[in-house]
Formats: structure tokens, sequence, C-alpha cells
């Protein structure tokens, strides 16, 4: 940039500088306004999970209304889980957990290929 | 109360969660005064209408809040700018639609010959109404021929002229490279040196 050109930024940037400081109070004004409506957002909890309420909203009916839809024909798919749980949960498997250790074990005897326990 | 008591009570009301967000409401408030009145002469200058102009700072300004609030305050400047130049390259767009209709329906277009660049209150900095008229002059002179530069011309010199942003900070606020923020200032600089003509210089 030559010297001219240095002038033509000085002279641009000194006109445009005492523009701003021309600007009037109610120009002034509404700008601050401006300013503490943008900082109010600062304050306000961002809740963007909120943005996804009514698309999950809109999922869950139509689950629901498909489930609804399909009859008693296909409940046992429901129960299927159930019944999964009500072994888990059996007084069995609870003594399985418990002897956990011994299962481990004995798999591990099996892993190695002998297989005799006498 | 005793003096711990008070203390645990002060500490439990402010939590530090609170502290933050009030420390960063003030630097925020901090940056957006110090640029909004240039911001608004630059959205005025790019779309010719001061409460557009003002429409697209404050617009910007909340942008910049929600989205970018929590950022380091250097960053602002450039996300600043960025905010307001999509901003008004959309305002444009906008209104060239809306012209492409009104034209279709051969409606009257608005006269831009009735914008009032010059504002008739006393000057603030206690200038003479000789400089002030000869500063207007100068301005509406400066403004018309930055005005009719290319927009990214137009973006490249005011962000580097008026509001002072380096290279590395124009290429951010216009989402190009510095080459091509150094290209298109250089040629705004040339077009605007043959357009003010002598007078200028």
């Amino acid at each position: 940039m030559n010297r001219t050109d240095e002038q033509l930024v000085q002279q641009a940037k000194e006109a445009f500088d005492a523009s701003v400081d021309k600007l009037d109070a109610t120009t002034l004004s509404r700008l601050n306004r401006g300013r503490q409506a943008a900082l109010a957002e600062v304050a306000r909890p961002n809740y963007t999970w909120m943005h996804w309420m009514p698309a999950t909203g809109a999922a869950a009916a139509v689950l629901i209304a498909v489930f609804a839809l399909r009859g008693p024909g296909d409940i046992d798919v429901i129960s299927a889980p159930a019944s999964d749980l009500e072994i888990l949960l059996g007084e069995e498997s609870i003594e399985m957990l418990e002897d956990l250790e011994f299962y481990s074990w004995l798999d591990a005897l099996e892993l190695d290929g002998d297989g005799d326990l006498g | 109360m005793t003096a711990e008591a008070a203390v645990f009570a002060v500490s439990c009301t402010a939590t530090p969660e609170g502290a933050r967000t009030l420390q960063q409401e003030r630097q925020l408030n901090q940056f957006l005064a110090e640029v909004e009145r240039r911001a608004l002469r630059i959205a005025e200058i790019a779309v010719r209408d001061r409460d557009e102009a003002l429409d697209l700072v404050q617009d910007a300004m909340i942008k910049l809040a929600r989205n970018y609030g929590t950022r380091n305050s250097d960053e602002w400047t450039p996300l600043f700018y960025r905010i307001l130049q999509n901003g008004v390259r959309d305002w444009h767009r906008r209104r060239a639609v809306k012209n492409r209709v009104m034209v279709w329906f051969r409606k009257a277009q608005p006269d831009d010959n009735d914008y009032d660049v010059v504002e008739s209150a006393p000057d603030p900095m206690g200038r003479t109404p000789d400089e002030n008229l000869q500063n207007s002059e100068a301005m509406q002179d400066i403004e018309l021929a930055v005005h009719e530069l290319p927009r990214r011309q137009r973006e490249a010199f005011m962000l580097r002229t008026f509001e002072g942003l380096d290279v590395a900070g124009t290429a951010i606020a216009m989402g190009c490279s510095e080459g091509s923020v150094k290209t298109h200032y250089s040629r705004a600089i040339h077009t605007l040196r043959d357009r003010l003509g002598e007078h200028w210089q």
C-alpha cells in the first residue's frame, strides 16, 4: 500500500469514527436495549434437550399406537423378556450367582482339556 | 450469626456456576458496548437503512450471546462480525427476492435518495458546524463508494479499516482465507481510489 492509499484509508477511518461519534441518543438507546436483550440470553438456561421433546413425544406416541394396534396375539413377544427376568430372579439363579467362583473354576478346568475332576 | 456462618450462607447462595455466569455477562456487556456503535454503522453502510441495521446488530448480539457466550472473549470480535456479515448477506438475499417480486407486480420501489446519513442532533464531540459539514460530506462520499463495492471487497474494507480487525480476524469474520482477505482489501482500496477522485488525497 503506497502513501496515497494510506492517506485514503486514514481519511476514511477518520470520517467513519466521526460518524460513529455522532450517533443520536435514540439510536444509542435502541442499541442499549438490544444489548440487554442479548445479555438476557446468557442468564437463561440452555435447555437444548427441550428442542427434542416434541420429536421424542411423537415417537413415543407412535410406538404406543403400534403396540396397541398389534393385538393380543403378539403379547408373547413382550412377555418373553419378563419370563427371562423370572428365571434370573429365581432362587436357583441366586444360588448360582453365589457359587460363581466355583463355576468359573469349573470352566477353566474344562478349557484346559483334562476335564478330570477326580 | 457468626462470621463463619455468614460466609457459609453467602457461599451457598453464590454458587460457582452463578458467579461464572455473572462474570461472563459482565465481560459480554463490556464487549458489546465497545463494538455496537461501529457495528451499527458498518451494517448501515451495507444495507443503507438504520432501522434494518439496528435489527441486524441486535440479532447478531443475541446470537453471539446464545451460541458463543461461553467462548473465550478473544474470539468474540471475529465471531460477532461473522454473524453480522451473515445477517447482512441474508438481508440482501431477501431484499433481492422482494425486489424481483415487486418488479413482477410493477410496484414502486423505495427511493434510496430519501436516505438520511447525517443526523441533525448536536455534535457530542463539540465540533463546529463547518467541521461537521466537512466530515458529513466526506462520510457521505466514502459511504456511497464503499456501499457500491462488490460485497466481499466491502466486507474486507469495512472490517479492516473501520473495525480495525487484523487479516486473521477478518478472515474468520468473512469465512475465507487470509490470502483472499488481502486480495479483496487491495482491490477495494484500488476501486475506492478511482471512485473517490482527487479531493480525497
